[in-house]
């Protein structure tokens, strides 16, 4: 596999990434549907794999929370992942593949992607910055 | 209702891709006709657009007659961003052409298709018709909204089902 060279941009928030509690999370995709019926009739239960994405940052997105809603949280993800995964699972490009997925599993939970937006250097992204939705269970 | 909420899905999918074979969404890696029901695809933020999607809202059931008559309302959603080589200024266009083809399919005669059960369609038989029909009123167009360049209009249909015994 070739892999384009990642940019001082992104070595720099690798490193940021990796030095302030950077982890693991999974990026959970959806498998090829098979060509059945059962399938678009919500019967047939479809497959899912899981893809891990490090190192990110999982954080609040605010501080103040609203009855009944889940709070907002944000995902900050090294653009050095999302390049390899976007490769290697044959993506045209990241936003194809954030709008793909069902979400990111974070112990255990899957949180939906709300939206998904790269911060740039030079015209390259270095890092992703997704708000996830937590479970409506969740909500408080 | 389920196999009525199929049957309907099933008719209204064959009718749109035989008039507009082109109308194609690709989901979780297959193709598919251009048609979807939200309640039976994974929850996601995302909107699709160029494709109509159904959602089942009001339910009622009348049980005066011997068999019981559910009347279902079914809300058609379908947006349109225009397309990239016309600069988005062929999205009146290209919402005039689902508004064509979905009044079309649905005014299609008969306005009535056989029931299915598709219960058994999960180890790969195919649906089964049951003794009644599904039938449906025509299409009421709701207004169009613009939000940026996208426009997106919802039709609601009424479709009714006789429930037959044993019928979940």
């Amino acid at each position: 596999m070739i892999v384009a060279p990642t940019s001082s941009a992104a070595r720099t928030a690798d490193t940021l990434l990796r030095n302030t509690g950077g982890r693991t999370v999974m990026l959970r995709m959806p498998s090829p549907a098979a060509s059945l019926v059962s399938e678009q009739l919500g019967l047939a239960t479809p497959y899912f794999h899981d893809v891990p994405l490090a190192p990110v940052i999982f954080r609040k997105a605010r501080t103040q929370t609203v009855s009944g809603k889940p709070v907002p949280t944000e995902l900050l993800v090294s653009s050095t992942i999302v390049e390899l995964t976007v490769g290697s699972l044959a993506y045209d490009s990241p936003a194809v593949l954030f709008a793909d997925a069902l979400g990111i599993v974070i112990d255990g939970d899957l949180f939906a992607i709300e939206t998904a937006a790269p911060e740039q250097a030079f015209g390259k992204a270095y890092l992703y910055r997704l708000i996830l939705r937590a479970p409506l269970a969740q909500a408080v | 209702m389920q196999n009525a909420k199929d049957t309907f899905y099933l008719m209204l999918q064959q009718r749109l891709a035989a008039l507009n074979p082109q109308r194609v969404i690709v989901l979780r890696g297959q193709l598919r006709p251009g048609v979807l029901v939200g309640e039976n695809e994974a929850p996601t933020a995302h909107t699709p657009v160029n494709c109509f999607r159904l959602t089942w809202t009001t339910l009622s059931i009348d049980r005066t007659s011997a068999m019981p008559l559910a009347a279902m309302q079914c809300e058609i959603r379908y947006a349109t961003d225009g397309s990239r080589p016309m600069a988005a200024m062929d999205r009146g266009r290209l919402l005039s052409a689902m508004d064509s083809e979905l009044a079309a399919a649905l005014a299609r005669s008969p306005q009535s298709t056989p029931k299915l059960n598709c219960s058994a369609t999960d180890s790969g038989s195919a649906p089964t018709p049951m003794a009644t029909s599904i039938f449906w009123s025509q299409p009421v167009f709701a207004p169009l909204t613009a939000t940026g360049e996208r426009l997106e209009r919802t039709a609601t249909v009424d479709m009714f089902a006789f429930q037959e015994a044993g019928e979940a």
